[in-house]
């Protein structure tokens, strides 16, 4: 067990920490602007998992990951519009919709999977290179850990800084915060709480389906069913543990993040704990965060709420 | 004559069955102060909703500076210069004054910080508001929301400003600041219409409307007219003088000795409250909603324990005990939110009448006791007079005097020694307030002591043999109504706050 | 212009036209999907039908594949009327069929009648358990019920998968198969029909149904679980003990998602495997929701829900679609229902504008 602590070792650890957790965090930023619009969204480890099966099947039909990537981007699009028809339109209860949506998910992504295989061997492909960034990745430590990764972990880790400072700052930012605060107020200024609620929706949905290409594309050559395992729940835990703000959200992700990679790396080097306690490290810290963390000073008001007008 | 900067022409609006407005007609012009007068239900949201765009009416046209306009969102209204000031405010306490006040205005990317709080300041030297506009909502007391409220409003050059209910929350000095305020507006030749059911208030404005179940039953203007004859119009028949039987007071029975309630950080809920109230004695609390009344009631009835004190009743120490237990000492406690608090709504009458002895009075065995119960819900449904198609209707079905005499009815039966009473009547019709006190008074000459708890200061003199004034969670005066009146209590209200500002 | 105007009644007319229309919408969206597929919709609708109800031998079986469903629907039932969102009922099913399991270790040769009702007990305690920790986590530290419980179907699955994968329950010899020993015949749960081995879980299913119907309907604690769903704080306002009784709903649910495990561990599979009942806690979940949230609802739902599992088995064989199909039909019949469910509250209205 003790090898886990070697410097070389935990140099892995934190560099895949980082690559994984690209996957939670845009579907954690995803949902932390859904969720300050007003909308809970249970359906993200569907959403993610619809992401995943739609890139696995463009990558190993095509071979480029652009196309993949975009083609998993739109599938988001549509589950976003779905479950914002059915909160925001119908105003059925939030979880129940997310809830019945991941359920929906995983019985068509396995339908789906098994029609495309036809019930052969499952069509595999060569994962993505990660693009090291010139001279910042020579850096000792720091180097290879924080600039040797692909592409979208960059996009996605800079996208913290961008999303804190749309809700903060912008007149849109504060408008769709408005909706999940107190939407009535949007109501008296004459703005459309649907709107913003769909918008915020569509975001969210299709930065988790990027997270779930991602997923594909950089870590796994082949689909299994319920390959999101649970990393979709983790991104909805991560923004209750973060207070629903960027940073502290990113924050908890990578705690994750680093917890998934020890589990692997202890896996790989036979450590003497048996490895499904490794697996299970995730969860179970998951739930110690949400007792120890017990301000929900950021939580919309009206997170959950489905808004009726008069 | 200048042309009426607003004018409604036979407003009618209905929802299904109810007409709320019928042909409701009436205009105010710039520079004047015209008040809408009702009493709960008349219609007064209704037609103040329809004037700044939020509902469309069914029929009737509404002129804008002699023009016909067709409002089909609040935007709309706002973008013509019609403002409203609502009543219960419409604020986000997470954002800075000067975001709730700008958003939905300012259309560009990034929130114009630096040029926005130029115009604010400008706008607050104007009317002589002070506020910060980069506070955020949430650290604001009450009356500083309304000015933000205010100024969301006055934000945007309206020409028409609607105030509806404006100082319900407001103290007696702040009310004054406010009407300040309109004078201000008037010099600028804003046209003001004000809503309220507050004497004084209307007896300030220009000219009154008064309406009644939906229609307007009368034009004045005020200087012609006086407070008995808008009464008269607004309930429309004589009302007359609720007479106070003065039944006598006897020992003491609840008493409370320095109770104090924890509250959300440093600030109790409840700070230090001593009182006692005797058989047969209706004691009034008076003061604005939310200064302490709830947590008041509530550690009484055993929803909420005390962090310091004692409270007993008739000598035993009820301090630790919880609800059911307190309940079966013969106390009965009608809360302030009835749909929220008091009443599951969507179970049925019958379930509601035996919320809290489903476990004991009701269970026979393992199992309710279903012809106990609905026996139960005949008898009181009859007693009480609710009006509902059957036992089980369910609650929230029902309108909100007869939810109101449903709660009564079962909390009548539990307080055989004391009635705490919450602000039963907000809400309500003349009819239903008149019901529950005349039953408030049956519980009194039957020896019960009763707390009361009401917004309506002259309900409370009506009634009350000593009233107790509640400011942010103190007591900080207790008067008897034998010999003091509406001014004294206002002073004490209004005089602890001038010692608190110096 | 078209509005939608709240209905102030919901008619039983409006209800049963709701339940038609999704079944109807959901059938037409699963026909497209086994078009879309490249099969035959004659030939996958008449396979289901065949495999589940062609045969009395495949009754009996659609009603072994609907027992555990009717658990782990019931467990929904009793958990979703509180508005308690659990979603436990897959780790509850298999930490029941673990606790079983473990007793059973304990009970070396006793009879069957004995055995067996320790056997069940110890396996709802083990569920009953599980879902009350959620519980206990909801009412002293507001976690989510929803996240508590899905995260604890991960650490039970990778719990069971240690025990079996090499671990101390693992079957002597075969180090590749996750699986316990075979259990000895006097655990086994006796058979009822012996054509389709049709056990008495079915009949306790039954028996569960109608407790549950008893116990929420006509029981004060039902009367407690209704209002939990319904305001919370009108109960607190009367003295209930909120978190108490979030806790005691929160184990009668975990028992009963137990009981599945039971059923299908030593009623089906002789074994302790951590393959064989993989999402039949998730399905019990759509099958509640489907079931209306009532307990003969839900009753229906898991024998309809049941037979098409079973019968998915004969179409896979027949055609060649995958008995995948079954999993997705569920979900887009689940979210149809939940949509027309919605709706049904509403009536479409044409307005005219209003003219001068």
């Amino acid at each position: 067990m003790i090898e886990l602590f070697s410097p070389a070792i935990l140099m892995s650890i934190f560099t895949a920490a980082i690559g994984v957790s690209t996957v939670i965090l845009l579907a954690a930023l995803g949902e932390l602007v859904t969720e300050r619009a007003g909308i809970w969204n249970m359906g993200v480890e569907g959403t993610m998992l619809t992401g995943c099966l739609i890139a696995y099947m463009v990558m190993a039909s095509t071979g480029s990951p652009m196309l993949a990537a975009t083609v998993a981007m739109a599938s988001g699009l549509v589950v976003g519009l779905l479950i914002a028809f059915m909160t925001v339109t119908l105003r059925v209860d939030h979880f129940v919709t997310g809830l019945g949506f991941n359920l929906l998910a995983s019985g068509l992504t396995l339908f789906w999977f098994r029609v495309y295989t036809g019930g052969g061997r499952p069509p595999s492909y060569d994962t993505i290179d990660t693009l090291a960034i010139p001279l910042l990745s020579d850096l000792p430590v720091i180097g290879p850990i924080l600039f040797d990764q692909h592409l979208l972990t960059y996009i996605a880790l800079l996208s913290v800084p961008f999303i804190s400072y749309y809700l903060l700052r912008t007149t849109r930012g504060l408008e769709v915060r408005a909706a999940g605060e107190n939407p009535q107020f949007l109501e008296s200024k004459g703005l459309s709480v649907s709107t913003r609620q769909y918008g915020a929706v569509l975001f969210g949905s299709a930065l988790t389906a990027l997270g779930g290409a991602f997923l594909m594309l950089a870590f796994a050559d082949q689909f299994r069913p319920d390959i999101s395992g649970g990393r979709g729940w983790l991104a909805i835990v991560a923004v209750i543990a973060g207070n629903w703000q960027p940073v502290r959200t990113m924050l908890a992700v990578l705690v994750f993040a680093v917890l998934d990679s020890v589990a692997v790396h202890a896996q790989g080097l036979g450590v003497a704990i048996p490895y499904q306690f490794f697996l299970m490290l995730p969860y179970v810290v998951s739930l110690v965060l949400l007792v120890s963390i017990r301000t929900r000073s950021g939580q919309p008001a009206k997170l959950g709420v489905p808004y009726l007008r008069h | 004559m200048a042309v009426p900067t607003l004018e409604a022409r036979k407003l009618s609006k209905s929802f299904g069955p109810v007409r709320a407005n019928h042909e409701i007609s009436f205009a105010v012009n710039a520079g004047e102060l015209l008040c809408l007068f009702g009493e709960n239900g008349a219609g007064k949201s209704t037609v103040s909703a329809c004037l700044t765009g939020l509902f469309a009416p069914d029929s009737g046209e509404i002129l804008f500076k002699g023009e016909k306009i067709r409002m089909k969102s609040a935007a709309e209204a706002i973008k013509l210069g019609i403002g409203l000031v609502h009543q219960h405010f419409v604020l986000v306490p997470d954002f800075t004054v000067l975001e709730n006040i700008i958003i939905g205005s300012e259309r560009s990317f990034a929130v114009p910080y630096v040029a926005a709080a130029a115009k604010l300041r400008k706008l607050c030297e104007t009317y002589g508001i002070e506020i910060d506009p980069n506070a955020q909502v949430r650290d604001l007391s009450v009356s500083e929301q309304q000015w933000v409220e205010l100024l969301k409003a006055l934000y945007f050059d309206a020409d028409v400003l609607i105030l509806d209910e404006p100082t319900a929350t407001l103290d007696i000095e702040n009310s004054k600041k406010l009407f300040q305020i309109i004078d201000k507006l008037k010099a600028d030749n804003v046209a003001l219409i004000i809503i309220t059911h507050k004497l004084d208030e209307v007896m300030q404005s220009d000219r009154v409307v008064v309406l009644r179940q939906g229609k307007v039953a009368g034009i004045r203007d005020t200087y012609a007219t006086n407070p008995e004859e808008l009464t008269q119009l607004m309930v429309g028949r004589d009302v007359s003088e609720t007479e106070k039987t003065r039944t006598p007071v006897g020992a003491p029975r609840l008493i409370l000795e320095g109770v104090t309630v924890a509250g959300k950080g440093n600030v109790p809920d409840l700070d230090d409250v001593s009182l006692t109230v005797h058989e047969g004695e209706i004691f009034g609390i008076a003061g604005v909603a939310g200064n302490g009344q709830n947590p008041l009631m509530e550690v009484i009835a055993g929803v909420r324990n005390p962090s310091k004190g004692r409270i007993s009743l008739d000598g035993l120490d009820i301090t630790d005990l919880g609800v059911q237990e307190i309940m079966a000492q013969g106390l009965g406690h009608i809360p302030d939110d009835r749909f929220l608090q008091g009443l599951v709504p969507e179970f049925s009458i019958a379930e509601n009448l035996i919320l809290g002895r489903h476990r004991s009075e009701f269970a026979k065995g393992n199992f309710i006791d279903q012809t106990k119960m609905r026996d139960h819900a005949r008898t009181d449904v009859a007693a009480f007079q609710v009006s509902a198609p059957s036992i089980n209707t369910p609650v929230g079905n029902l309108s909100g005097g007869n939810a109101q005499r449903v709660i009564l009815a079962r909390e009548f039966h539990l307080s055989t020694r004391v009635l705490l009473a919450n602000q039963p009547t907000r809400g309500l019709d003349v009819g239903v307030i008149e019901y529950i006190y005349e039953r408030l008074l049956e519980k009194k000459a039957a020896g019960v002591a009763i707390i009361l708890a009401s917004a309506e200061l002259e309900d409370l003199l009506t009634l009350c043999d000593r009233i107790g004034v509640m400011f942010q969670g103190r007591l900080v005066g207790i008067v008897d109504t034998a010999s003091s009146g509406l001014s004294e209590i206002g002073l004490l209200m209004a005089g602890h706050e001038t010692r608190l500002a110096s | 212009m078209i509005k939608l105007e709240r209905r102030t009644s919901i008619g039983w007319f409006a209800q049963l036209s709701a339940y038609v229309i999704a079944i109807g919408l959901g059938l037409l969206v699963s026909a497209l999907l086994i078009i879309a597929s490249g099969a035959s919709v004659a030939e996958g609708f008449g396979a289901l039908y065949e495999g589940a109800f062609g045969s009395s031998e495949a009754i009996l079986q659609s009603l072994v594949a609907a027992t555990p469903l009717i658990f782990t629907g019931l467990a929904t039932v009793i958990a979703f009327r509180a508005q308690i969102w659990s979603i436990g009922q897959e780790g509850q099913m298999f930490a029941g069929a673990m606790a079983g399991y473990w007793a059973s270790l304990y009970l070396g040769g006793a009879p069957s009648f004995i055995a067996i009702p320790l056997i069940i007990l110890a396996a709802m305690v083990g569920g009953g358990t599980l879902s009350a920790f959620s519980g206990w986590l909801k009412s002293r530290f507001e976690v989510n019920e929803i996240i508590s419980t899905v995260m604890m179907n991960y650490v039970i699955v990778f719990f069971l998968s240690y025990l079996l994968a090499g671990g101390p329950w693992t079957e002597a010899g075969t180090t590749s198969y996750n699986q316990t020993p075979i259990l000895a015949e006097n655990f086994q749960l006796p058979v009822m029909a012996s054509a389709a081995k049709l056990h008495i879980g079915f009949l306790l299913a039954l028996i569960a149904t109608v407790l549950c119907y008893l116990i929420i309907e006509k029981t004060p604690l039902g009367f407690e679980l209704r209002a939990l769903g319904y305001n919370p704080t009108a109960l607190r306002f009367k003295g209930t003990n909120v978190g108490r009784t979030v806790l005691v709903v929160m184990f009668i649910s975990g028992a009963l998602a137990a009981l599945a495990g039971v059923s299908e561990i030593f009623g089906v599979n002789y074994r302790l495997r951590g393959d064989v009942m993989v999402g039949l806690g998730y399905t019990g979940i759509i099958v509640g929701m489907i079931g209306g949230l009532s307990p003969f609802g839900a009753l229906i739902a898991a024998l309809l829900f049941g037979a098409l599992t079973n019968g998915s088995l004969y179409m896979s064989v027949l055609s060649d679609i995958p008995p995948a199909l079954v999993p997705a039909m569920q979900g887009i019949l689940l979210l149809f229902f939940l949509c027309t469910s919605v709706l049904v509250r509403f009536r479409i209205r044409i307005k005219r504008p209003a003219h001068d």
